[in-house]
């Protein structure tokens, strides 16, 4: 789609008068450039969009006629303790897991740039692997490893010395770190946004570092962080997104070790109002409730970028 | 990149599209869509024998192609059917469903009455309480396919080693001690063999002093893969709300909560969740050869292949002198907005009669047609040299409580969300802790506002 | 390599022990790196540990061992029994447990099978197997036959190959355009892009699949790769931000020196952006490989065009779970993203070199 309205910018540019400022001809370029998203925005994306708005106004239960009710899901929205507590859930499980989400993938790629470890191709294939598990087999997994009874991480535990290990998937106050333990497969994208953004830093830099004589952490700090900062608000606006919608892993826990408050995030009371009670104009109400929440944060993170993320080419 | 890709990939996707775009071949025969995956049927080896019944339909007349739809397993199907309905694209035939699934799409499922009427179909061959089961007010939304009682799965072997006897064959028989006393084959009883049964990994049994519940390698008893509705219905079967509509759950649904909490924290003769989910349970509960005995319905026959020890079959224990065997009832459902309700109900009629042998041996049921309930279990024993019992399964079905436990009630989908959170907090890792009767009158009150938003709306 | 031979000159001490004490750095790091690995790996031997126990092995108490061990039988009778160690006045004996107790136990000797049945008293419970490592590798081929892996590898390159193709084509275009081009409003656009995958995809489901159902592409693969030649939001925002961290000097050049929009971004953005680009090319590769809702509901009723993604999930039922097949069946599925991805870094390596030259 792209090369077509390309070759087709092409051609128009040669017939476009010479005339044109660059100011304008630039402006041209970027909507050519940018016409696939447009196309495909308009053709698949504004309807479903459009139409799930519209929904959050009706009564839109699966299966019957919908009605118009106004604003009478808000209402509810604002009412459901429900709504307030996965909230909560997800608020309080994200706190702990964004750093994690960011700083573990970080580190494994500084790890898997390093010019002191040997072996490199192999070790990024391995520590990309667990990506690539099936989602729903890698948490049948974890949910054998971290098994109170006879999981691995218990027996090793048991084994160096532990003799009350913690029971992972069905202790409140151990849940959320099984979660987090569980969402360290899932960083291998991280991983490899931030390993290439690093492969991409110009080796001049670090030679003239090491003629300052910089040690490896004032070298992280002055020259890879900033110069990787773009990724890096890259990820943390990707994970602030896949934590308010953070599902899967709930949602396959809770289907076989049963339902637990503190397992009940958000996406989950939507997904349960939407596909399980079938009240699909609620859902429709609590997924932009969800939208806006996650709008305001992803604009948070952007103006506060302006401080800490460095664009070599410029912030336009 | 070169220009060559470019255009290679640009031609492929105009070819694409066009492709996409052109009409299904045209077809002289109804399709009729099949939608398996709300129950069960999804299995490979119950696949195959789908996939064969639907070729032998397709083969058999020259009208109508059945075409088979699998949706993925009991997590996605519900999810995929509700975008189908709400698409308005719904699969014509539904099934097997049980009666949760009926419930859970109540409304969606066509009165076949008019089609019963307008064909002449005979209904007189099935008692009137069967059919009575599939109506809903005055629509009939089924027909009697499979019936799966509610048995005791035990297991010889672990029997034969704790020296005791194996549980009764019939209902009303006394259950004989190792020292020849009689019991009566009743829930308390079930508790005292079942702690016998259940043994740490020294071999101390749950009566022994030093006995460990941290490290139980065998149980003695489950009610396996609670949906809790149908545990408390084996002290009874009860109504979730009255004519009042108030909820009022029973006493003895209590009781039994009691019982199962008893079961659990203080005998440890039932797993906690942490077991439950644990690989002394692998592949799966009683399969794993470390439940002694479990309850659960006849379905369960369908994946016991893998077991290496010698079970069998017994009648479920009674409570205060009545026996409550809940069961579960599978049919095939027709969609209201089916395209071809006609053509659907013919294939209905195929899969509910010369079609419904394979299908049952498949899902592992008894059959709801008399003719064919012999034939059934022939097969079954064939499976299952072990098995002596079958005699058990045919009087189990008059013992199912009533209401069923999965009737419907208004808020269903809620209401039985709410069921299961009980489960998960009665047998989670707090549960020892659990004031279960507290827990019991909020699972109530939570009910009775259910239902209230329910009614309301 | 400067640095070096100006650090060496400065430095007097020793050259040997200078490569020493790299070498001494290298082992320690490369050591903490593979033990790291081992530990991120755990429930990954987990996984293929299970894959190689048949149903039957699957139950462990929190003693047995995790190796798929099976204890050395003996047949007696036409039946098998386990041997194990039994401790006898003779010393430990290794015999059959033919008939289990609670207080005694009957064992038969294989050595000496017409003795009979020997009477112990003592709790069997307490003896240990004697046990053999046996891997059961038949689930795999069980796996591939029920999954029909074949065909279903095959359904699964093209939409993921194709699926790639118009994701990179598209992205590449539109994170260009983001990056580099003054378009007004352009931060509103780009937050509706983002926004687009803010929005629980939930609640978009069923009129994406009545829209498709409408244009009559349900039943083909088109839902799972036209949308793809449109750019998504992932993307088009991991290739802006990579594309603005290249200076703007190079473009310049090439502008100076005649080159148009076009030129600039397949002879001055791309070269630069290797490593991104594969990137992205994995990322929408593993994607499309695991992608499991989308095709059953778009391919429903079409078998022969589900991908592996499906077939990864036919042993997964509630009610006969078999977790020794739906291992297999997905390490099965993995083996050709891990190739590809074991391939593409020479790509990523290649990145740093032309970013290191031309810089």
């Amino acid at each position: 789609m792209n090369s077509q309205s390309a070759s087709a910018g092409v051609a128009a540019a040669q017939n476009a008068p010479r005339a044109w400022s660059i100011e304008k001809r630039q402006r041209f370029w970027g909507w050519v450039f940018l016409s696939p998203w447009i196309v495909g925005f308009t053709l698949f994306t504004a309807f479903p969009i459009a139409a799930s708005l519209l929904f959050s106004f009706m009564d839109f239960k699966i299966g019957e006629e919908m009605h118009f009710i106004g604003l009478k899901n808000w209402q509810t929205l604002v009412t459901d303790p429900i709504t307030l507590q996965s909230l909560g859930v997800t608020i309080k499980f994200g706190l702990i897991a964004l750093p994690v989400s960011i700083l573990f993938p970080l580190a494994l790629a500084a790890m898997l740039n390093s010019k002191h470890v040997v072996g490199k191709p192999i070790l990024r294939v391995l520590f990309y692997m667990p990506y690539m598990v099936p989602a729903i087999s890698g948490i049948f997994i974890w949910q054998s490893f971290l098994n109170g009874q006879t999981g691995w991480l218990n027996r090793l535990l048991r084994l160096i010395g532990f003799v009350d290990p913690p029971n992972w998937l069905f202790d409140s106050a151990w849940i959320h770190s099984a979660m987090v333990l569980i969402g360290l497969w899932g960083v291998g994208n991280a991983m490899l946004t931030m390993l290439a953004s690093m492969q991409g830093v110009p080796t001049e830099l670090y030679e003239a570092a090491d003629v300052d004589g910089a040690g490896p952490f004032t070298k992280f700090r002055k020259i890879t962080f900033p110069m990787i900062s773009p990724v890096i608000l890259y990820n943390l606006v990707l994970t602030t997104i896949g934590l308010m919608q953070y599902f899967v892993v709930p949602f396959v826990l809770s289907s076989t070790t049963r339902s637990n408050p503190d397992t009940n995030f958000i996406n989950l009371h939507l997904y349960r109002t939407a596909f399980q009670f079938f009240d699909m104009g609620y859902a429709a109400a609590l997924a932009w409730f969800l939208f806006a929440i996650g709008l305001l944060l992803t604009i948070g993170i952007f103006a506060t970028s302006r401080r800490w993320v460095y664009y070599s080419g410029g912030d336009l | 990149m070169s220009k060559n890709v470019v255009r290679v990939m640009v031609v492929g996707l105009i070819l694409a599209l066009v492709l996409g775009a052109l009409p299904i071949a045209a077809q002289d025969k109804i399709v009729v869509t099949w939608f398996v995956g709300l129950g069960t049927g999804t299995q490979p080896e119950q696949q195959a024998i789908q996939d064969q019944v639907a070729a032998d339909f397709n083969a058999s007349q020259n009208e109508i192609e059945l075409v088979i739809s699998y949706a993925g397993n009991n997590q996605t199907a519900p999810d995929v059917l509700s975008t189908l309905i709400a698409a308005q694209t719904p699969p014509d035939i539904v099934g097997p469903v049980g009666v949760t699934g009926r419930n859970q799409f109540a409304g969606q499922w066509l009165d076949i009455q008019p089609l019963v009427d307008a064909t002449g179909y005979d209904l007189t061959q099935f008692s009137d309480a069967l059919i009575e089961s599939y109506r809903e007010g005055d629509a009939l939304v089924g027909l009697p396919f499979a019936v799966y009682p509610g048995l005791i799965y035990y297991n010889a072997d672990l029997f034969d080693e704790a020296g005791l006897n194996y549980p009764p064959t019939e209902f009303g028989a006394p259950y004989i001690m190792p020292d020849g006393t009689e019991m009566p084959w009743d829930f308390n009883t079930v508790a005292e063999i079942a702690k016998i049964l259940t043994v740490d990994a020294s071999g101390n049994d749950a009566t022994m002093e030093g006995f460990d519940p941290s490290n139980i390698v065998q149980f003695g008893f489950d009610h396996q893969w609670d949906t809790i509705r149908s545990d408390f219905s084996t002290f009874g079967g009860a109504a979730i709300v009255n004519e009042d509509g108030q909820v009022v759950l029973p006493e003895y649904w209590r009781e039994h909560a009691r019982w199962m909490w008893n079961a659990i924290w203080v005998d440890h003769f039932m797993p906690s969740a942490t077991y439950i989910n644990s690989d002394l349970f692998q592949p799966h509960a009683f399969a794993s050869g470390n439940i002694a005995m479990t309850r659960v319905m006849l379905w369960y026959t369908c994946c016991l292949g893998d077991l290496d020890a010698n079970w069998d079959l017994a009648v479920i224990p009674s409570y205060e002198g009545n026996t409550y065997a809940p069961i579960d009832l599978d049919t095939f459902h027709i969609h209201k907005d089916s395209a071809n309700p006609e053509a659907a109900f013919t294939v209905l009629q195929y899969l509910t009669g010369e079609g419904a042998l394979p299908l049952l041996t498949a899902y592992g049921a008894y059959a709801g047609r008399p003719e064919l309930q012999e034939a059934g279990i022939q097969a079954k024993a064939e499976i299952y040299p072990s098995v002596n019992n079958w005699s058990v399964v045919a009087p189990s079905i008059d013992y199912a409580p009533i209401p069923h436990h999965e009737s419907w009630y208004p808020g269903f989908a809620k209401g039985q969300q709410r069921f299961s959170d009980f489960a998960a907090v009665l047998r989670g890792d707090a549960g020892a802790d659990l004031d279960i009767d507290a827990e019991f009158d909020k699972l109530q009150a939570d009910l009775q506002a259910i239902v209230d938003e329910a009614s309301g709306s | 390599m400067a640095g070096n031979s100006i650090s060496r000159s400065v430095n007097t001490s020793p050259f040997y022990s200078r490569q020493l004490r790299g070498f001494a750095i290298k082992a320690l790091v490369t050591l903490f790196a593979f033990m790291l690995l081992i530990v991120y790996l755990l429930p990954f031997g987990n996984m293929v540990l299970i894959s190689l126990r048949s149903s039957d092995m699957l139950a462990l108490t929190q003693d047995s061992s995790v190796l798929p061990l099976i204890p050395i039988t003996y047949t007696y009778e036409d039946k098998e029994y386990p041997i194990v160690e039994v401790p006898t006045d003779d010393g430990v004996q290794q015999w059959a447990l033919v008939k289990k107790g609670r207080q005694a136990s009957q064992f038969i000797d294989p050595a000496n099978p017409d003795a009979g049945l020997i009477d112990w008293d003592g709790n069997w419970r307490l003896l240990s197997e004697v046990q053999e490592f046996s891997p059961y590798f038949e689930n795999y081929p069980t796996a591939w036959e029920a999954a029909n892996f074949p065909r279903m590898f095959g359904n699964t390159l093209v939409i993921a190959v194709v699926g790639m193709i118009g994701t990179l084509l598209s992205c590449i275009s539109v994170a260009y355009a983001f990056a580099r081009f003054p378009i007004p409003g352009k931060n509103i656009l780009f937050i509706i892009l983002i926004g687009t995958i803010i929005l629980p995809s939930q609640v978009t489901l069923i009129p994406t699949y009545a829209f498709f159902a409408s244009i009559g592409w349900v039943g083909t693969w088109l839902p799972l790769i036209v949308p793809h030649f449109f750019a998504n939001a992932y993307n088009v925002f991991l290739l802006r931000q990579y594309f603005m961290t290249l200076p703007r000097e190079l473009d310049e050049a090439a502008m100076i020196d005649g080159a148009g929009p076009f030129r600039i971004l397949t002879s001055v953005i791309i070269p630069q952006s290797w490593a991104a680009i594969i990137a992205v090319g994995i990322f929408h590769f593993v994607f499309a490989w695991n992608d499991f809702f989308g095709p059953l509901i778009y391919l429903l009723g079409k078998p022969e065009l589900q991908p592996i993604s499906v077939g990864v999930q036919i042993f997964n039922f509630q009610y006969s779970p078999h977790p020794e097949l739906v291992q297999a069946t997905s390490l099965m599925a993995m083996v050709l993203p891990l190739v590809i991805f074991f391939l593409a870094q020479k790509v990523f390596m290649r990145g740093i070199v032309i970013t290191g030259v031309e810089k």
